[in-house]
């Protein structure tokens, strides 16, 4: 299926216009191996700030790019330009680099021809979506901030796209891949509320409902109170639980496990999280943004990464997992994080549950402190709050934090079942929210 | 095949956002064509070289705007999408309550264009990965030095900007930067050290001077001495922060709250707001009267220095805090007015044909001070000298900053003594720039770029150059890099 729901949108190269643009690429390439690669995206944001529409784009970006091997000598070039005449001179760049660059001990060939799962990545509804009804989402939080006399900043994006790999080897995949987002910052003087979703289809993006949580939030923080900084207790709803979690996948590279350059060295097999915890990577799910193949044009597949707190695999590239024999390579482009036994099915039973705590919507700018231990540093953001004897009593300025998930998911008092998780800082996780001991919040910020 | 007629797509554009009525539109078509050249662990792990064409067309409707963009240079593309940026600006007409008025601008019909004494496109593949690969086999040469990395980037931007205004500005320029690093381990734990050239608009020059084959002995070597350093107790230290190292500072800290888009609410989503409220212009005590940050985007060489910005603005160059006080800030021909602005400081900026201009930091910088490097150091009795970039984080309104660095070493009486590891300093932005006391001459003045600055959503990536001598803090709470544990 091409993308060509709106009128005004241009169709996106579909199967068969790919395999023509590959078969072009590897009919001109002299190599001993070709690679093509194709992005062809079309994607809008309507963006508001103030009450107002301040930014309303869409944008149609194609690119191809070829990699031309010669034994171990391998180049890349690429092109947004798709005429016969550029693909050509894409291809002889590609191998005149590939000549001109020293033998690559690592370098492996394209892979041969796979089969793939077909995994939800398109919805017909985000497909069609044009900047008419992102516009309408934006109006409806403007609207729901404007009755409550509250400023709404945010975002509704919306993109299709077709993503495709082919090679020389008779490698060939090609899918479409949807994508619809909100967020939504909700400003009541000096506090802040928010919420935000990510997922394929723009129909599930419950626009209204975030709205209303992130106005609750603002309208919360009116009266803040400043709590010195110390460890507590914290309640994590699941975008801040999301931000730890993607620092501590982004480091999971067996390159550096090897090398012992990894937080990880050593553990492998190991617990490193508290026995209750498991990750998944569930690339069907259809609440999460799994692919069906990956850009070396591999497989994604469901695979356990941390099982019962220990972890059980890593990341590899092609020339690692050679070299330590792993035939099939496991992805973690849909992670599913879920805690066994016992979990409370709202974040407000957490809440009730709870006889202290700081309840943190959001982290941002999360940045690794010390790579050894995976200490992080960051900031709460847009909704944080003191809970006292099950309820929220008053929000609290912001703190910023040093922990590392190796040290806090290993105390865990409560969790929930696992909820959609997304932050402007991290891609979109299922994960539970928690109540997590001892968390060491370093300093308090001004708001 | 022929060469797209640029001038010809420009006037088919603009002729039909004339014709709909809107008060102005503008469309910039760019042909960006970048090298990459990574190594890693003594091997080149990829080169590739990307020409990325497309063009995007801005309509401000009814005082709201609209923009498309599109990667697909053609006479029928063209129309196409400059009927979708007029569609999409009446849509946001439809709902706007407060117009859009620009600053006024004179017309521009100019070329800038960047000179390199060396195009970095012309010189051979072959020296660029033999320098990468002599390099990282330098690096390994250190005991103790388990892993490498070297790369080089260029950038060549050609680009034509014309505006239903009459202005026309055509650019062709570049960008360079290159770096390489070496990680150690010692007793389970590992550290690295880094190089980098500044991101500056010259040519492979840049490389050449930079000399990696005699800086990556040292660079190794102090990889190795950084992991093996005693870590740093917590306290209060005297710092001494070294150009590179204050390049990071002042964006994160001056560059991003002197963004008037971001002070009026424009980021309140995404990057965030600003502790620099446009009521504490002219009164606000930043920092002390050693601090004077200077937006330049006329300096040669340096990032922001375009000629123009993407509003057609010429660059300017003006006082963001001056003898501490807090004074302008980095704006567009759409927020400037706001503020009672006349015209815009030039600051507007997309990071490609896709993406639709925002305001962008400018080339901040700290001016000169009059003491040496020697004589801040003198007058430290326990202090902190810093050199690089390390972890960095900071609230979203800027006052609340941590910073790590690449290079540490105690100041014991006056003098540099030892490396240490585990340097993390924190502090509120107005009360970390009011504790400034000195600041090094010209001749301690260097230049470092930055081409990864995020902001925006959809997220675009920012240019700028910053420059600064060294410069010394009182006081400065380090909480060592280990603060969790």
């Amino acid at each position: 299926m091409s993308a060509t729901g709106h009128k005004t949108w241009p169709k996106l190269t579909n199967r068969d216009e790919f395999r023509f643009l590959a078969d072009l690429v590897l009919k001109h390439s002299t190599g001993d191996h070709t690679l093509v690669s194709l992005h062809d995206q079309q994607s809008g944001t309507t963006r508001f700030a103030n009450n107002q529409i301040v930014q309303n784009v869409d944008t149609r970006r194609g690119s191809l790019h070829v990699t031309v091997a010669f034994g171990l000598r391998h180049g890349t070039a690429g092109t947004t330009d798709f005429t016969a005449g550029a693909v050509q001179e894409t291809v002889a760049r590609a191998v005149q680099i590939a000549h001109l660059s020293p033998d690559d001990p690592e370098y492996l060939p394209p892979v041969e021809p796979q089969q793939y799962m077909t995994p939800p990545t398109t919805r017909a509804e985000t497909v069609i979506a044009g900047p008419a009804r992102r516009l309408e989402y934006a109006n409806e939080a403007i609207g729901q901030c404007r009755m409550e006399n509250l400023e709404a900043a945010g975002i509704v994006s919306s993109s299709v796209a077709t993503v495709g790999v082919a090679a020389s080897t008779g490698l060939f995949a090609h899918e479409e891949r949807t994508d619809a987002r909100y967020s939504l910052t909700v400003q009541a003087g000096e506090a802040t509320g928010w919420g935000a979703a990510a997922h394929r289809s723009i129909d599930h993006l419950r626009v209204q409902e975030r709205t209303l949580t992130a106005i609750e939030k603002a309208k919360r923080g009116l009266e803040v109170r400043e709590l010195p900084q110390g460890r507590y207790t914290v309640i994590l709803e699941p975008a801040a639980v999301a931000g730890l979690w993607s620092s501590l996948l982004w480091t999971l590279d067996a390159k550096s496990y090897e090398k012992g350059t990894s937080a990880f060295s050593s553990k492998l097999g190991q617990p490193i999280v508290d026995k209750r915890l498991t990750l998944r990577n569930l690339p069907a799910h259809e609440d999460l943004l799994g692919i069906g193949f990956t850009s070396d044009g591999l497989p994604t597949v469901a695979s356990d990464w941390i099982s019962e707190g220990r972890l059980t695999q890593l990341v590899y590239d092609r020339f690692t997992a050679k070299r330590r024999g792993i035939d099939t390579i496991p992805t973690l482009d849909a992670p599913f994080l879920s805690g066994g036994g016992s979990s409370l099915p709202t974040l407000q039973e957490l809440i009730k549950g709870t006889a202290r705590a700081i309840l943190v919507t959001n982290f941002w700018y999360i940045r690794t402190v010390n790579p050894t231990d995976l200490t992080l540093t960051g900031m709460t953001r847009d909704g944080t709050f003191l809970v006292e004897n099950g309820a929220i009593v008053s929000a609290v300025k912001n703190f910023r934090f040093h922990e590392s998930p190796l040290r806090v998911f290993n105390r865990i008092e409560a969790f929930t079942s696992p909820t959609e998780a997304i932050t402007s800082e991290t891609g979109k996780l299922l994960v539970p929210a928690m109540t997590l001991r001892d968390f060491n919040f370093s300093s308090v910020t001004r708001f | 095949m022929s060469a797209p007629n640029w001038d010809e797509f420009a006037e088919l554009a603009l002729k039909r956002v004339v014709a709909s009525g809107a008060e102005y539109g503008d469309i910039r078509l760019l042909d960006s064509t970048a090298q990459t050249i990574r190594g890693e662990d003594r091997r080149i792990d990829s080169i590739r070289e990307t020409q990325d064409r497309g063009f995007g067309i801005r309509v401000l409707y009814h005082g709201a705007w609209g923009f498309a963009a599109s990667s697909v240079l053609s006479l029928e593309e063209v129309p196409r999408v400059a009927e979708l940026a007029i569609e999409i600006a009446k849509g946001s007409a439809s709902v706007a309550s407060e117009k859009v008025k620009l600053a006024d601008e004179p017309v521009h019909r100019d070329r800038v264009v960047t000179a390199p004494r060396i195009d970095p496109f012309a010189v051979a593949l072959e020296r660029k990965t033999a320098l990468l690969l002599e390099t990282m086999e330098y690096v390994h040469r250190q005991p103790g030095i388990v892993r490498s990395s070297a790369s080089l980037w260029a950038r060549q931007d050609r680009k034509l900007f014309v505006s239903t205004e009459g202005s026309r500005l055509e650019f062709d320029l570049l960008a360079l930067s290159g770096d390489f690093d070496a990680t150690a381990v010692h007793d389970g734990r590992f550290a690295s050290r880094s190089f980098n050239t500044p991101h500056l608009r010259m040519g492979y020059e840049l490389i050449e001077n930079a000399n990696f084959l005699a800086e990556a002995p040292r660079i190794a070597s102090q990889a190795v001495e950084k992991v093996k350093a005693p870590t740093t107790e917590p306290g209060l230290y005297d710092l001494v922060l070294d150009p590179e190292h204050l390049s990071l500072t002042m964006h994160e800290s001056c560059g991003h709250p002197s963004e008037l888009d971001r002070a009026l609410g424009y980021e309140a989503n995404y990057a965030g707001t600003s502790f620099l409220t446009t009521d504490k212009r002219g009164t606000f005590q930043y920092g002390s009267p050693h601090v004077n940050l200077v937006a330049d985007n006329c300096e040669p060489e340096t990032l922001a220095a375009t000629g123009y910005d993407d509003d057609g603005v010429a660059c300017q160059r003006w006082d963001i805090v001056r003898d501490g006080i807090f004074i302008g800030y980095c704006t567009n021909r759409e927020v400037a007015p706001k503020i009672g602005a006349t015209r815009s400081h030039g600051s507007n900026r997309a990071d490609g044909w896709g993406s639709v201009p925002i305001v962008r930091i400018a080339n901040i910088g700290l001016e000169p001070g009059v003491a040496t490097l020697d004589e801040l150091l003198a007058d430290v009795k326990r202090g902190i000298y810093i050199e690089g970039h390390g972890s960095y984080s900071i609230d979203q309104r800027r006052y609340n900053f941590q910073f790590g660095g690449d290079a540490f070493w105690k100041i014991e009486n006056g003098k540099r003594t030892h490396m240490v590891r585990d340097v993390v300093y924190h502090g509120i932005t107005p009360e970390f720039w009011g504790s400034c006391d000195g600041v090094a001459d010209r001749s301690h003045r260097r230049r470092y770029g930055f081409i990864t600055c995020g902001k925006g959503q959809p997220a675009q990536s920012g240019w700028m150059t910053h420059a600064a001598s060294h410069a010394r803090f009182r006081n400065v709470n380090v909480i060592g890099g280990q603060a969790g544990s």
